[in-house]
């Protein structure tokens, strides 16, 4: 193999894929999406919180009576309230229109709840009577508190960090999770995103005709790989430009975007799991790359392969119905044949292997597995593409093309040689 | 050369010479274009091999060859100069000389200004000029053209002979498969005839030409043609006869023979039969109707 026509169809493909434009309103999408969500997120989160402010200082006459003793008189005249002398008066004052509102406090307001009558101002200002009959009670508590730290952990403002022990060692919990379980999400965006673009490249010679030029400019299995290692790098670019927005977003507009502060220090990079994590990954993609490139060369047109690659697409989200499954109990059988399954194994093992479930003797077999079954995959697309792809029109008979006679042999009868 | 339990080729071996032009003919269907894919190791072959310079052919093993198949198409959503570097490249041109080649041969096909369009904005004929300068932008040694002349009109047809007579000039080997005797007569040096697979005819145009019905005589005279067993009267109508020369003739002889039998001769013209009736002849009487 010239490596020199390796490296021509990869910067080939790769630069007629990325100079386009569809190219870059496909990948593009995503993240106009996730940005859009976020502005969405952002201005929701601010109105929320101007109109709760709003709602609290809302001003409206209004009477109460107070069963627990604990609002206080004070507070209340600031905000312009006064004493009913019963329930059944201050719900006639509101229902005559001579009080816009009444609020009746029980006995004990942690169980039970402060009864709100209002004049209606429309589904989203009837909120400020609630919001102003339960600011008057925590206000009137807090008062009462007489410290600075007690008042906060009444509001809740606590924190915790949890440790957990695991053969001696410090546990990685769902800090050792999330690193690895990116693989996943990595090996999903690209299988999803790519899929289409993976069928079509060896489609596309066929439909248009290129088979006969290329075939006897290149070795097919230069062509081939040159496609899957430009779809490799496609693939990167794209994650680069999804991952741009949330990056940004994390760093600049965290708080306004409610996005949890995760501590990136104490995310756990076990060497073990990132390794296992990428292997499966790699193979995992050389498999479906290479199922996909076969059967690009076997079909005629992309609507034929449309079944079978929408089967293959189905064989990736199957092992999400038994998450559960997979997490609490990896030896479950469904599981374990999940686990070995080649198409359905990427993704069970990825799960696994971040879930801290997958023992390293399986890991090695799956890798094993995805490996060498991706190198016959990929043997059998360059052979089905050297000799299908000239089918222009008529579906490819498998059989009859792997069936031939290896070239070898007929070599060694001195009569062909393989390129 | 077998397609499950059917045979295609069968026994079929020949030469091509350095820097001859060897046409490669037959009818629809006689396996030209099978025999060519099987050469090229695009079909895999049942048996035989391609040799050039006697080394087995391979599309690595750095022998400028340039193939113009009958099945024709490039990447058409991209542009005609990104096409023609890219093949370029993979034919062993750097870059720079890849782009500088296709602007040149653009400009000769008069597509200069059609460079940067993406192929499928081209017209079918423009397309084919843009696929030939691809099959020769490594200025092969070896070019097999699957009827090149396929989709063009005269015009463009005229182009294209003039650059396959330059290739040819500039001592590249030509292979050409084509239905038109014309233009075979007129560039081959060297045929093939194939029917149902197999060789019917191989040699140069003239020994083909020998083959197939030897030579024939147009007689313009006044009088009557005696019969002789040196010739068979074809047609004789109006003054003109056309006279079948048997193979152990001689054609001085019988024009001394006829004119001392008294016959009044104002043209004597020995005729090879061509290439086109040689064509008729072998594949017209078993295909009843031939597709030309």
């Amino acid at each position: 193999m010239k490596r020199h026509n390796l490296g021509t169809v990869v910067s080939f493909e790769f630069l007629r894929t990325i100079t386009k434009g569809r190219f870059w309103i496909a990948t593009l999408f995503v993240p106009v999406i996730l940005i859009i969500v976020f502005l969405l997120v952002f201005v929701s989160n601010s109105s929320t919180s101007e109109s709760a402010a709003a709602q609290k200082d809302a001003r409206f006459s209004f009477e109460y009576t107070d069963a627990s003793g604990l609002v206080e008189p004070a507070i209340v005249q600031n905000l312009g309230g006064k004493l009913a002398s019963d329930d059944k008066t201050g719900i006639a004052a509101v229902k005559g229109g001579e009080m816009e509102a009444f609020f009746a406090y029980p006995a004990d307001p942690s169980k039970q709840p402060i009864l709100v009558y209002g004049a209606d101002s429309g589904v989203f200002q009837n909120g400020k009577y609630s919001s102003v009959a339960e600011s008057i009670l925590t206000s009137s508590v807090e008062g009462r508190v007489d410290s600075p730290q007690y008042t906060a952990i009444l509001q809740g403002k606590v924190s915790s960090t949890t440790t957990t022990f695991a053969n001696g060692q410090v546990a990685g919990g769902f800090n050792a999770v999330v690193p690895a379980l990116l693989f996943l999400a990595i090996f999903y965006i690209v299988i999803l995103l790519l899929g289409n673009q993976m069928l079509n490249s060896t489609l596309e010679e066929k439909e248009n005709r290129v088979t006969e030029m290329i075939l006897t400019t290149i070795n097919p299995t230069s062509l081939i790989l040159g496609k899957v290692i430009s779809l490799f790098m496609i693939g990167i670019v794209q994650m680069l430009v999804f991952a741009l927005p949330t990056v940004l977003a994390y760093f600049f507009f965290r708080s306004q975007l409610n996005i949890p502060d995760f501590d990136l220090a104490s995310f756990v990079f076990d060497p073990q799991q990132m390794i296992v994590g990428a292997l499966i990954l790699l193979g995992g993609f050389s498999l479906f790359t290479g199922t996909l490139v076969a059967l690009g060369a076997v079909m005629p047109t992309a609507k034929d392969a449309g079944p079978i690659f929408g089967a293959l697409m189905v064989l990736i989200f199957v092992p999400f119905y038994t998450i559960t499954l997979i997490i609490s109990d990896p030896n479950a059988t469904i599981v374990q044949i999940f686990t070995y399954f080649p198409y359905s194994a990427p993704v069970t093992a990825l799960l696994r292997n971040a879930f801290g479930t997958l023992p390293l003797w399986q890991a090695v077999i799956i890798i094993v597995e995805l490996f060498v079954l991706a190198a016959i995959v990929l043997r059998i697309a360059v052979r089905l593409f050297r000799y299908g792809s000239i089918e222009y029109t008529n579906k490819v008979k498998i059989r009859d093309v792997l069936g031939r006679r290896s070239s070898t042999a007929a070599a060694t009868s001195g009569q062909a040689v393989e390129r | 050369m077998d397609f499950g339990r059917t045979t295609v080729i069968r026994d079929l071996s020949f030469d091509i010479r350095r820097g001859e032009t060897f046409g490669f003919l037959g009818s629809n269907g006689s396996g030209k274009t099978t025999t060519i894919r099987a050469l090229l190791g695009i079909y895999q072959q049942t048996a035989g091999i391609l040799h050039i310079d006697g080394r087995p052919f391979s599309p690595d093993a750095g022998e400028r060859l340039g193939y113009l198949p009958e099945e024709r198409g490039l990447y058409k959503k991209e542009s005609v100069i990104d096409v023609m570097v890219y093949f370029g490249k993979l034919k062993g041109l750097g870059k720079e000389k890849a782009r500088r080649w296709s602007h040149d041969y653009l400009e000769r096909v008069g597509l200069a200004d059609k460079e940067k369009l993406r192929l499928d904005k081209l017209s079918g004929g423009q397309q084919q000029k843009v696929q030939l300068g691809v099959t020769i932008m490594n200025d092969p040694e070896l070019l097999i053209l699957d009827e090149p002349t396929k989709g063009f009109d005269p015009v463009n047809r005229r182009l294209l002979m003039d650059i396959i007579d330059d290739q040819k000039k500039a001592g590249s080997t030509v292979m050409m498969v084509t239905h038109q005797m014309e233009e075979v007569e007129r560039l081959c040096d060297r045929v093939i005839l194939l029917k149902d697979g197999v060789s019917r005819a191989y040699g140069t145009v003239a020994e083909v030409q020998e083959q197939f019905g030897g030579t024939t005589v147009v007689v313009d005279h006044d009088g009557a043609i005696p019969a002789s067993d040196a010739y068979t009267v074809v047609r004789d109508a109006n003054g003109r006869a056309e006279l079948e020369i048997a193979d152990d003739a001689d054609v001085s002889g019988i024009l001394h023979d006829l004119v001392q039998g008294g016959l009044n001769i104002s043209r004597f013209t020995p005729t090879r039969k061509s290439l086109d009736d040689i064509f008729v002849e072998v594949y017209g009487a078993e295909n009843g109707e031939l597709d030309r």
